[in-house]
């Protein structure tokens, strides 16, 4: 990169600038809402608290750990969690298989009928009394089985699968393994990479679940967190703003932020698993056919 | 004649020819289609089904006669739809958000792409990429706690602006910004994860043409416009075929977090009507109808939006 014109100069410069700028747009309202919850009341009434807390205190979070129904939640998401990722990875996993061997007559139908629901989603009314007719409705599993392939993931898998040799199966086959355990014992060990991004795909969308919840949940106790978070924090049953009293080390402004690190947690934990990941997956997906 | 009634007996044939195949492939690789059976027999219920059910949008459906033995009414609930005036003004909402969704949510990824793809520091491209990429992993519920807390009147945004001299300015509840945050915030979220494909196809331009381009004495901007950006085309029009095709998607649980009764008259989207009528209240083929006149709308916007990409650039989804 010689003889670069002042102009190009400035222009990579001001690039960088603004890239930087824009990346930490990225992060600082996280840590603007971590600071509020490490800070006494005061300070975020008298909006002292920018990005770091002002009187650190851990009040907010006492309180709110002492609470039952949050950790009710938080069980309701663990189990929607593991138990959701574990329906999606078997089935997706034994489908994209089928679809990548090219001994299956119907992949290419089926593949081109997976793609449609890609593109038209499920219409809300009818998927509701779907729901409702398999006698799922209110019930956690409604949370779990209508989520349980993600038609992206399934093809993220079957591209990942179809690249892998097809010499060391077929050996295998000659030798007398069925598909499952050509499977088992030699697709799988060698797609841990692509298996860690989807797995880790359906763990964030588990983990996530909203839409499914509302639409399909009624009774509270077996609200996901994201749901009863919105509870708190748009405070629709009164849960916080009961306790705005003065002296209390802690406000319906820190709980709240309280609420949300609490919930955002777990995905920040994993964050650095999937960044791992996700880019090389993500560019699977898209490989068109 | 006689060539046309051959070729019919031929086809049918080789139809019939092909549930033989089909039976000894079957038979011969069972395992396979047994093992497909579980993730078929989902794609069948939970996203083939709910479209056939759709067939409620002509009836009067009864949740205790179901669908067959609810009355049918023909165009009953699409006549209505046009005429209900609270629909309209769905509608238009729903139109607005998904035409400034498109009209800026749609380049600012390429956008980022190109500018992440000037970045010559390897460690310097990948803290920036971690940082974008972040916010796509955070639930709407998260992301809209955090909006509504730096809008609020004490928020940091408020803040700043009285700082500046400003009055402070309750955004959230305002439906002058609303269309504006929820464009702007969807941006936030999505950009960094979109850009993704596009950096992708960017690494797959061959290094060569830079560098005869830099031979031949061509600068950056060049450069861009008569090599970039025509080897992104092909990526640009699929995606923007695919976003054609969702264009009244606009993503329920994002409006659903962030309207609030002061904001409804510019915020009902679709999507929240919807749930609200149908989910809640149980005016079930009203609201299917409803749901049936957005998937056609989608449908047709594909169609011609695919027709005229393969006309113009050649790039097609079907």
């Amino acid at each position: 990169m010689k003889n670069r014109s002042i102009g190009e100069i400035a222009a990579s410069y001001s690039n960088h600038i603004l890239l930087t700028l824009a990346a930490f747009t990225m992060i600082l309202p996280f840590i603007n809402v971590i600071a509020i919850s490490f800070s006494m009341p005061w300070a975020v009434s008298a909006n002292k608290v920018t990005f770091w807390p002002v009187d650190f205190t851990m009040e907010s979070y006492k309180y709110l750990l002492s609470k039952s129904d949050l950790w009710r939640s938080m069980g309701v998401n663990v189990f929607v969690t593991v138990a959701g990722t574990a329906f999606s990875m078997l089935t997706t996993v034994m489908l994209a298989y089928s679809l990548s061997r090219p001994e299956f007559m119907i992949r290419k139908p089926v593949v081109l009928g997976i793609i449609f629901t890609m593109i038209f989603q499920p219409p809300m009314i009818p998927y509701f009394l779907t729901i409702k007719n398999l006698g799922l409705l209110d019930t956690v599993w409604a949370m779990i089985i209508p989520s349980g392939i993600s038609a992206f993931n399934l093809i993220i898998l079957r591209t990942f699968f179809i690249q892998l040799s097809n010499e060391i199966q077929e050996a295998a086959k000659i030798d007398g393994c069925s598909d499952f355990r050509a499977m088992w014992n030699i697709v799988l060990p060698l797609s841990k990479p692509a298996l860690a991004t989807v797995g880790l795909f359906y763990a964030v969308t588990y983990w996530n679940v909203f839409y499914h919840a509302v639409l399909f949940i009624r009774s509270s106790d077996l609200y996901p967190l994201q749901v009863k978070m919105r509870e708190y924090i748009s405070d629709t049953e009164n849960i916080i703003s009961g306790i705005n009293k003065t002296g209390l080390p802690y406000n319906p402004d820190t709980l709240k932020m309280a609420v949300l690190v609490f919930a955002t947690i777990p995905i920040i934990a994993v964050y650095p698993f999937l960044q791992k990941y996700f880019v090389h997956g993500m560019t699977l997906g898209s490989v068109k056919e | 004649m006689s060539t046309s009634i051959t070729t019919v007996t031929a086809r049918a044939e080789s139809g019939l020819s092909w549930t033989i195949r089909l039976g000894k492939n079957m038979r011969k690789h069972w395992i396979l289609y047994a093992m497909a059976f579980p993730g078929l027999l989902w794609f069948l219920l939970f996203r083939y089904v709910p479209v056939l059910g759709s067939v409620i949008a002509f009836q009067d459906f009864q949740i205790f006669n179901g669908i067959w033995d609810s009355p049918w009414v023909g165009f009953k609930h699409f006549e209505y739809i046009f005429t209900y005036s609270n629909l309209v003004n769905v509608l238009r909402n729903t139109l607005l958000i998904s035409l400034y969704q498109l009209i800026f949510g749609f380049p600012a990824p390429v956008i980022l792409a190109l500018m992440l793809n000037e970045v010559r520091k390897k460690w310097f491209k990948r803290s920036l990429q971690t940082l974008f990429y972040l916010p796509h992993f955070i639930s709407w519920v998260i992301i809209g706690g955090i909006i509504f807390e730096l809008l609020s009147l004490d928020g940091i945004v408020n803040v700043l602006l009285q700082q500046f001299g400003g009055e402070p300015i309750l955004y959230m509840q305002k439906p002058e910004y609303f269309r504006s945050i929820v464009v702007l915030s969807s941006i936030w979220k999505e950009v960094g994860w979109s850009a993704i494909i596009y950096l992708a196809a960017l690494t797959g331009i061959n290094p060569s043409l830079y560098e005869a381009a830099t031979v031949d004495g061509a600068g950056k901007w060049r450069q861009l416009t008569s090599i970039t950006l025509p080897s992104l085309l092909p990526t640009i029009m699929i995606l923007l075929l695919l976003r054609i095709g969702n264009f009244l998607e606009l993503g329920f649980e994002q409006i659903y977090v962030f309207l609030t009764p002061l904001t409804f008259s510019v915020g009902d989207i679709l999507d929240t009507y919807v749930f609200r009528a149908g989910v809640l209240e149980g005016n079930y083929s009203v609201t299917t109808a409803v749901g049936l006149f957005k998937s056609l709308v989608g449908f047709a916007m594909l169609w011609v939006g695919n027709y005229i990409s393969r006309k113009s650039t050649g790039e097609s989804l079907f």
